[in-house]
C-alpha cells in the first residue's frame, strides 16, 4: 500500500505566509523518495509534518489536508546532525533507547540489534561509544537506532551533508541496504550527488508548491528544473547535459564507467600522457609552515613534521578524510592552535607570539558553522563586524553594493541567525571582505548550500582571489574544488603526503587511492579517454570532447 | 575542557554497580564535611591515590587539581590570614612572627604561627578530597550508568533521564563555547591579550550566540525525544540491567577498612580548628 500527502497547506501562524501550498504526491512503499528544491522551499516543514512534529510539537500553525497512512503506522526521522539525535552513551544504549520507550521485552530488544547490527554491517562498532564514533560511523548508528523501531517510513534529513568522503560511502552504503530489504524512505536533501544511484522518486518543490513528481530518469532527463531547483547533480549528470547537443545518441550515465563506456565509440581515444599535463610555476609563498608537530594533551598526535608553503594570491585546498588533521593544520596558520614543535611565519614573520585577533588582521579563518560566528543584531552589523574589530574605514555604498551583490539587500536588516543556513554561510564569508586580512580560510564552506548558493560561493572565491587575496579552503566537495582552486595540500594521518598545483595533482591517482577519495568525474575520465588536457570542469570536457569528434568526422 | 569527560576504560571502578559509587560518593561527602583532622585527611588523600592510581585517572584528577589550584590557594590563604590575627589555639608548634598592633584605638595582636598553617591545610584538603570523590564518580560512570544506576533506586525516569542529559549536555555546551570563542577571535575580537574588565566583557558577549547554539540543540533534542517516541507516562523496558557484583563487594570492604583507619586516626591525631 501506498502512502499518500493529500492537499497538505500550512502556515506557520494565521497571519504568516503560506509555507505549503496544497501539497499532493504518493509515496511508494518499498521505494526511495526524494525530495528536493531550494532553501525555504518548504521541505523542512513538510518532514515536520510527515513525522507528526507538526501539530504535536508546534501546534500554532494552521494545517489543512491529510496525510494518509494506516493508524497505527510509524515514521521515524534520521536528523543531519546524529549528535544531538542519539542519546546513550554507548552504541547499544542509543540503538536500545527507542525500543526501551516503545516497550519492548528485553530479549526483542537484543534480536532487533542483532538484526540492525547485520543488515548494516555495524557490529564491529557495538561495543564502542558514540562520543568515539566518526561522523559517518554516527551517522550509521543513528539509522540502525531508528530502524531497529521498525518504522513503517525512515526520514532521512541531509543524512551526508556534514560527512566526510568515507561517511558518505557508509551513509550511501546503508541506505542501499535499506532500500534493497524493502524499507520505505523519504529522504530530504538537495544534494542528489551521493544518493542518484538509490534514489528511485523525485519529489520537487519550489515556493511551498510541487513542482515535479515522477521517476529519478525523467528528473534527470528535464535540465531546465534541475536548475530551477538549486539541485546538486552528480558531474556525470552534468557531462551527460553539456555532452547531449553534440552527441545526440548518448544516453544518461550515473557512473564514470557507463560514461566512458559509451564515449568511447564516439570520440577519438588514445592513451593518457603524463606529459599532457601543464607544469605551473607554485610562485611566491605567503605562509610558510616549518617542522610543524601537534600533539594534544590526550597525546593524540595531531601533524607529524609538517613543511608547506601557501601561495600568495592563489586558492589552495587542504584535503584529506576527517581526522587527517585538516582543521589542526588551519588553525595554526591563525594561532588558535600552538605548535608542539616547529613553526608558522607570515611573509617570513613568525606568528607564535602573536594573539589570534593580532593575526586575524593578516588572516582570517571562517568556521564551519555559522552560527559559531553570527552574533550581531543585523545584517548589516555583521557584514561589518570583522572591519570595527580590526578599525578599517568602510562605507553605506560599499554596505549595499555587496548586499545587493549577493541578494541580501531585503536583509539588510534581518536578524542573522534567522536567515537560512546557505546565506548564514555566504554573510561570514562577506563578513571578511571588510578587513584587512589578505589570507582567508574557509573551513568547509559549502555546509548547507543549495546549487545557487554554491556557484554564488565559487564566484566569491575567484573574486577573493582576483582582488589579490589568498584563499585557502577546506572542503570535501571535490568537483567544486578542482573547478576552484590552484594548489593543493593533501593531509593523511597527520602526514602532508602532497603539495603542489591542482595538474601535479590530478594526474597523482596512488595520492588519491591513500586518501579514498575519488577524483572528480570529469578529470577521471578526460584522462581515461586520453584528452589533449586533463578537464577540471564540465564546459572544459564538452570542449575537448567535441574537438576530438571532429577530427573523426574529418 | 576534556577534563570533565567520562575516561572510557575497563577498570575496576568502572566495573563496579553506579549505585556503589553514589554511595561511595555519599560517604566520602559525610566523612570528609565531618572531619578535619590533618593526619586522618591525609589518610583519606592516599587511599584516594591510590584508588586512582589502579583505576588510571591519575591524569585527569592531576588537571583537576590544576584548575581548582586557585581555589584551593585562596582557601588556605584565607584561613591561613584569618589565623594571623590570634594566637593558636593548640600549644606544640613554632611561632614564627609575633607582635602587636594598635587599631581604631584598641590593640590587636598579630601572631604567625604553625597553627595558622595546619588551619590553612586543613580546609582545602577537606574540599579537594570531597570534589575529587565527586570527580572520581563522574571519570568512571557514564550518563547511561548513571541512569540505570538511579532508575534501581526508584528515581522517576523522567528525574533520571534530566540527570543524564545534563552529564550528556554539558560536554556539548563547554565545546561550543569554546568554538564560538575561537570564531570571534578568528574575527578580531581580542581575547587573550586585553584586560580583565574585556574578558569579562567579551563573555557576556558569547553567552549570546551560546544561548542560541544551546536553545538549537535543545529544540533539537526535543524533535529527537518525539522521533523516539519518549513518553514518561508509558512503563518502559531496560535492554542493560545492572546488578553488583563481587568487586563491588570488595570496593565497599576496602572503603570501610578506610573509613575506620580515617576514623581512628582523627580520634588520635585530632586538633581543633
Amino acid at each position: 500500500m501506498d502512502y499518500r500527502v493529500e492537499g497538505i497547506t500550512y502556515k506557520y501562524s494565521k497571519d504568516g505566509r503560506t509555507v505549503l501550498d496544497n501539497v499532493s504526491f504518493s509515496i511508494e512503499q518499498g521505494k526511495v523518495t526524494a525530495i528536493v528544491g531550494p532553501s525555504g522551499c518548504g521541505k523542512t516543514t513538510l518532514l515536520e509534518i510527515l513525522s507528526g512534529v507538526i501539530p504535536t510539537l508546534i501546534s500554532s500553525g494552521q494545517l489543512s489536508g491529510t496525510f494518509q497512512k494506516p493508524e497505527d503506522s510509524l515514521v521515524s526521522v534520521v536528523s543531519q546532525t546524529p549528535e544531538n539525535q542519539l542519546f546513550g552513551y554507548g552504541v547499544e544504549d542509543a540503538i536500545a533507547f527507542g525500543l526501551e520507550n516503545m516497550g519492548i521485552p528485553q530479549a526483542e530488544i537484543a534480536q532487533r540489534m542483532d538484526y540492525v547490527l547485520d543488515l548494516l554491517s555495524l557490529q564491529y562498532l557495538r561495543a564502542r561509544s558514540v562520543a568515539n564514533l566518526s561522523g559517518g560511523q554516527r551517522q550509521a548508528v543513528c539509522i540502525a537506532s531508528v530502524l531497529a523501531m521498525q518504522p513503517d517510513i525512515l526520514i532521512m534529513d541531509e543524512p551526508v551533508s556534514s560527512l566526510d568522503p568515507n561517511g558518505k560511502s557508509l551513509v550511501q552504503m546503508v541506505l542501499k541496504q535499506i532500500s534493497l530489504d524493502g524499507n520505505t524512505v523519504i529522504l530530504v536533501d538537495n544534494n542528489l550527488v551521493w544518493s542518484a544511484g538509490i534514489v528511485d522518486h523525485v519529489i520537487g518543490m519550489m515556493d511551498g508548491k510541487v513542482v515535479f513528481d515522477g521517476s529519478k530518469e525523467d528528473f534527470f532527463q528535464d535540465f531546465e528544473l534541475q536548475h530551477k531547483l538549486g539541485v546538486i547533480i552528480p558531474q556525470e549528470v552534468e557531462l551527460y547535459r553539456g555532452l547531449l547537443p553534440y552527441f545526440p545518441k548518448l544516453k544518461m550515465f550515473y557512473t564514470v564507467e557507463d560514461g566512458l563506456m559509451q564515449l568511447a565509440e564516439m570520440v577519438n581515444t588514445k592513451l593518457f600522457a603524463k606529459s599532457y599535463t601543464e607544469e605551473e610555476e607554485t610562485g611566491e609563498s605567503i605562509i610558510s609552515v616549518h617542522n610543524l608537530e601537534k600533539v594534544f594533551s590526550d597525546n593524540f598526535h595531531a601533524l607529524k613534521d609538517v613543511n608547506a608553503n601557501i601561495p600568495k594570491g592563489k586558492i589552495t585546498a587542504v584535503l584529506g578524510q576527517n581526522g587527517s588533521g585538516k582543521t589542526t593544520f588551519v588553525k595554526h596558520l591563525n594561532g588558535l592552535y600552538k605548535p608542539t614543535t616547529g613553526d608558522v611565519r607570515y611573509k617570513g614573520e613568525s606568528l607564535l607570539e602573536k594573539s589570534v585577533a593580532q593575526i586575524s588582521r593578516n588572516i582570517i579563518l571562517v568556521f564551519q558553522h555559522p552560527e559559531h560566528m553570527l552574533f550581531e543584531e543585523t545584517v548589516e552589523a555583521e557584514l561589518t563586524f570583522c572591519a570595527r574589530m580590526q578599525n578599517i574605514p568602510f562605507t553605506e555604498e560599499k554596505i549595499t553594493e555587496v548586499l545587493t551583490k549577493y541578494n541580501l539587500l531585503e536583509e539588510r536588516n534581518t536578524f542573522p541567525l534567522n536567515l537560512s543556513m546557505g546565506k548564514k554561510h555566504t554573510l561570514t564569508i562577506l563578513s571578511v571582505l571588510f578587513s584587512s586580512a589578505d589570507v582567508i580560510i574557509l573551513d568547509e564552506p559549502t555546509l548547507g548550500m543549495d546549487g545557487f548558493l554554491m556557484k554564488e560561493l565559487e564566484a566569491l572565491i575567484k573574486g577573493l582571489k582576483e582582488q589579490g587575496k589568498t584563499v585557502i579552503i577546506i572542503s570535501h566537495e571535490i568537483p567544486m574544488v578542482f573547478r576552484t582552486v590552484d594548489d593543493a595540500i593533501i593531509l593523511n594521518n597527520g602526514n602532508k603526503i602532497f603539495q603542489g598545483t591542482k595538474q601535479q595533482l590530478a594526474i597523482r591517482d596512488d595520492i588519491f587511492d591513500k586518501i579514498h577519495i575519488s577524483m572528480p568525474p570529469a578529470v577521471v575520465m578526460s584522462k581515461a579517454l586520453g584528452f589533449d588536457k586533463i578537464c577540471y570542469n564540465v564546459d572544459e570536457f564538452v570542449e575537448q570532447a567535441k574537438a576530438l569528434t571532429r577530427k573523426e568526422a574529418e | 575542557m576534556d577534563y570533565l569527560k567520562y575516561v572510557d576504560s575497563s577498570s575496576f571502578l568502572h566495573k563496579l554497580d553506579p549505585r556503589t559509587k553514589f554511595a561511595f560518593f555519599v560517604a566520602m561527602a559525610v566523612l570528609t564535611s565531618v572531619i578535619k583532622s590533618f593526619v586522618a585527611l591525609t589518610f583519606l588523600l592516599l587511599f584516594f591515590i591510590g584508588m586512582w592510581k589502579s583505576c588510571h585517572i591519575g591524569t585527569q584528577i592531576l588537571t583537576l587539581l590544576a584548575k581548582l589550584k586557585i581555589l584551593l590557594l585562596f582557601i588556605f590563604l584565607l584561613w591561613s590570614i584569618l589565623g594571623m590575627f590570634s594566637v593558636p589555639e593548640v600549644d606544640g608548634g613554632p611561632i614564627f612572627f609575633q607582635t602587636t598592633f594598635s587599631w581604631m584605638g584598641k590593640p590587636h595582636i598579630f601572631c604567625f604561627d604553625w597553627y595558622d598553617l595546619y588551619k590553612g591545610a586543613v580546609y582545602p584538603l577537606r574540599i579537594f578530597l570531597m570534589i575529587s570523590s565527586f570527580y572520581t564518580v563522574l571519570l568512571t560512570t557514564n550518563f547511561s550508568e548513571m541512569i540505570l544506576g538511579l532508575r534501581k533506586w526508584h528515581i522517576p525516569y523522567s528525574v533520571a533521564f534530566a540527570i543524564g542529559l545534563i552529564f550528556q549536555i554539558i560536554p556539548i555546551t563547554i565545546n561550543e563555547l569554546q568554538a564560538i570563542m575561537d570564531a570571534q577571535s578568528s574575527r578580531g575580537l581580542e581575547i587573550d591579550k586585553c584586560g580583565w574588565a574585556t574578558k569579562v566583557k567579551n563573555y557576556v558577549t558569547f553567552s549570546f550566540p551560546l544561548l542560541f547554539r544551546v536553545i538549537g540543540k535543545g529544540q533539537a533534542i526535543s524533535l529527537a525525544m518525539h522521533y523516539y517516541k519518549l513518553d514518561f507516562s508509558v512503563k518502559r523496558t531496560a535492554y542493560k540491567v545492572i546488578k553488583a557484583s563481587r568487586l563491588d563487594i570488595y570496593f565497599v570492604a576496602a572503603n570501610v577498612v578506610a573509613i575506620a583507619i580515617t576514623i581512628v586516626l582523627r580520634i588520635m591525631y585530632y586538633i581543633p580548628v
